[in-house]
């Protein structure tokens, strides 16, 4: 088994276990069940989990695959800096955001789906991963034919002109006569 | 246009058909199950205590088992392979459907999913009913011990709860590991997680126990509703909830109850509909492992190609694969649990017994698996059995089928390959150059497009084997072939004097498949073609739109796709 990226995996858990716990703290309110404070914090919890998972991070090796639409997400993750590189501080912020979900019926799948998740990013962290934004590539594409723009500065080297002029007696010269002078000192 | 219709109808027609089907099916169960605990009289008083939370949750567990049990069928890789091999029982339009087996499997997963979500949230309004409206008159139908018991004691002490709580987390963490991106990286985490189905599956056959709601027996004898005569004080209770706007009959006479309702759980139905598909797949893979493990694969020789491709040639006793199948590879050398695809090349004949593959060296599996291979032989010399090199021991699991198979099966096929996808039509050509003769194929185009010149020597000398083969059997239109050097810069002529065949036909940039198109149509008019694409995203796109599209000379292109992971 090769390297696995631990944090690509607990990427998409914690982006799924956020919608988990938004949809949980909604039925909550909507169902006015006993707790539905705590269902209100759950939704907010669930909203703001989606929204700093949802940028992928750049993998180590290899291509990376992007969500759409997310270069404005990434920008407003990449502005907090290492606050959301390192995963340490990703798995116990999770840790601490699953808690008050234990509280309430409605979140209690939500804070579990969650706490499995920073489990993972604890176990990314561990293995030294960090979060890298994915940045549209800058450099433009190398263009076809762009060689074709810069023409030659010199010309190519040529014989002397006594050795340029065309001998007509000489059949095999003669094929490489041409019709009008092209030099002109001939 | 017209043609253009019959282009689409033929391509998308069936696929769309299936799923409109699919998606009827799953209305009609979600529905008859909703009006089932609406309005049915057995469930009257549950109906009466859960309110809305019970149908719903009812009727998305109906659409739950048929998707639980619709899941599994498109993954029973031998009975698929078997059902695409015998030509005689199925028509081409049932096997070009088995080609999107696993995009239905994916259709039910996030079905699974997305119902399951429905089915915990009504659940869990449940839960808050059965606490709040705890039931004096029938405490058989209860699920908590007391009024206001708090919920979530009520998941922790039924089975159901517990093992609901279960499977979800299961099935979550099967969801979380199938998205496209983690299979493409880093399979391992999708195939171990998506193994946990057994214990999903099981753990859904004890939830179903559970019989936490209940129906009526006594229908008859008790009609809901009706009046119970309370003989010690005389005055009527009404089994009819107070504030209920009774469309019943406000001036007729009431029913007198003769007995005191009685409820019974219900037979666990999912175990009748999960169970065959459960048993006929687990079968399967005990089937494939079995065989894969008791015939042992002795490796023949090791042939290494330019640009990281290894030709490997194997010989098994009673392997008879086809031409354009696919085998699973295993190396316990190098890892017991993974098995990896690859197309076979060559397969046996009369005269040639070993079948072979080539494998590109990309990821890790390929590369450890290289080095093992690779420091046995320095050199691409076959040895005698007798003097066999000790290469490492390898499984092999299939042969399983794939749409190339179908190549065969058209009078004019056009096979465009990208790099490596070559694989599956370099079978079909071997078996061409063995005998065209017995097959209903009577032209084909071949079209390789590689980033690099090296990769075309891969199977230059088959290529030019076969053309030679067919001017000597006088059918020189029966093999077109067009190979595209898509990288511009860099080497780009093939120099070998006995390669002339295909330095002719090698053309320096991408390919305009619209151009290609016409020419093919207008060379094949009023006839069908198979296209076969194996290769990136970007040409099978390309493909596609012109295959629906088409609307020269009559012809119909009929769009098979090859699909890697």
């Amino acid at each position: 088994m090769g390297k696995i990226e631990w944090a690509m995996w607990a990427n998409e858990q914690a982006l799924a276990a956020g919608l988990i716990y938004a949809t949980g703290g909604i039925v909550g309110v909507a169902g006015q069940f006993r707790g539905w404070q705590f269902a209100a914090f759950g939704i907010a919890a669930g909203v703001f989990v989606c929204l700093l998972e949802y940028p992928r991070s750049k993998r180590a090796k290899g291509t990376s695959v992007e969500r759409t639409g997310q270069y404005c997400f990434t920008a407003c993750v990449k502005a907090f800096g290492p606050l959301t590189r390192n995963y340490y501080i990703r798995a116990f912020l999770h840790a601490a955001l699953c808690v008050p979900g234990g509280f309430m019926l409605a979140t209690v799948l939500g804070s579990v789906c969650l706490a499995i998740a920073s489990l993972i990013y604890l176990s990314a962290a561990i293995h030294g991963e960090h979060w890298e934004p994915i940045l549209p590539r800058t450099e433009p594409p190398k263009r076809v034919g762009e060689s074709i723009k810069e023409p030659p500065q010199n010309p190519p080297p040529r014989p002397p002109p006594e050795l340029r002029r065309k001998k007509v007696d000489n059949l095999e010269t003669a094929a490489y006569d041409n019709p009008m002078s092209v030099t002109s000192n001939e | 246009m017209s043609v253009a219709l019959k282009s689409w109808s033929v391509n998308e027609g069936p696929k769309h058909l299936i799923m409109v089907v699919w998606v009827a099916v799953n209305v009609f169960l979600f529905w008859r199950s909703f009006m089932l605990y609406f309005s049915g009289s057995q469930y009257y008083y549950l109906h009466q205590m859960l309110g809305l939370g019970l149908c719903i949750s009812r009727a998305s567990a109906s659409v739950l088992n048929l998707n639980c049990s619709l899941v599994l069928l498109p993954m029973c890789r031998l009975l698929l392979s078997f059902l695409r091999g015998s030509q005689r029982v199925t028509s081409r339009r049932v096997r070009r459907l088995l080609d999107k087996s696993k995009t239905f499997h994916v259709a039910c997963g996030v079905t699974i999913c997305v119902f399951s979500v429905v089915h915990v949230c009504a659940h869990l309004v449940n839960m808050v009913s059965f606490s709040v409206r705890y039931s004096e008159d029938f405490p058989a139908l209860n699920v908590a011990q007391y009024r206001g018991q708090d919920p979530r004691v009520l998941i922790i002490s039924t089975v159901p709860g517990v093992t609901g709580v279960l499977l979800v987390l299961v099935l979550f963490l099967m969801f979380t590991a199938s998205s496209y991106s983690i299979r493409v990286s880093n399979y391992e985490i999708f195939w171990y997680t998506h193994n946990l189905f057994i214990v999903f599956y099981i753990i859904l056959m004890v939830h179903v126990v559970g019989g936490a709601l209940k129906y009526q027996s006594n229908v008859e004898a008790h009609p809901p509703g009706c009046m119970h005569s309370n003989l010690s004080s005389g005055s009527r209770t009404n089994h009819r909830a107070a504030g209920e706007k009774g469309e019943e009959l406000l001036g007729g006479p009431q029913m007198v109850c003769q007995e005191e309702a009685r409820f019974q759980p219900h037979f666990p139905q999912t175990w009748l509909w999960v169970s065959a598909p459960l048993c006929l797949y687990c079968a399967e893979r005990l089937y494939r492992f079995i065989r894969s493990s008791a015939a042992p694969v002795t490796i023949v020789s090791v042939v290494s190609h330019p640009c990281d491709v290894i030709e490997l040639r194997m010989l098994k006793r009673g392997f008879k694969p086809r031409p354009g199948q696919y085998i699973l590879l295993n190396c316990p050398s190098v890892s017991s649990f993974e098995n990896h695809p690859f197309t076979l090349t060559t397969c046996p004949t009369g005269t040639n017994e070993t079948f072979g593959i080539h494998l590109r060296v990309l990821g890790d599996w390929t590369s450890s698996f290289s080095l093992l291979l690779l420091q046995q032989s320095n050199s691409s010399e076959i040895l005698p059995m007798m003097q066999q090199r000790r290469y490492p021991t390898v499984h092999v699991d299939g042969p399983f089928g794939s749409p190339s198979e179908e190549v065969f099966n058209y009078e004019v096929s056009v096979c465009v390959a990208g790099g490596i996808g070559v694989t599956p039509f370099a079978c079909v050509l071997q078996a061409l150059f063995d005998d065209w003769r017995q097959y209903k194929l009577r032209r084909m185009y071949f079209i390789w497009v590689c980033r690099d010149l090296q990769s075309f020597y891969w199977f230059a000398d088959l290529l030019c084997a076969l053309h030679e083969r067919l001017w000597r059997d006088n059918r020189p239109d029966y093999l077109n072939v067009q190979l595209y050097l898509s990288n511009t810069q860099g080497l780009q002529s093939i120099g070998e004097e006995r390669y002339r065949f295909l330095s002719s036909r090698l053309r320096i940039g991408r390919p305009k498949w619209s151009l290609l198109f016409q020419e093919i149509g207008r060379a094949n008019q009023i006839k069908r073609v198979g296209v076969f694409c194996c290769g990136p995203k970007g040409i099978s796109k390309a493909l596609h739109t012109l295959c629906n599209s088409n609307t020269h000379s009559g012809t119909a292109f009929e769009y098979n796709k090859e699909s890697f992971s």
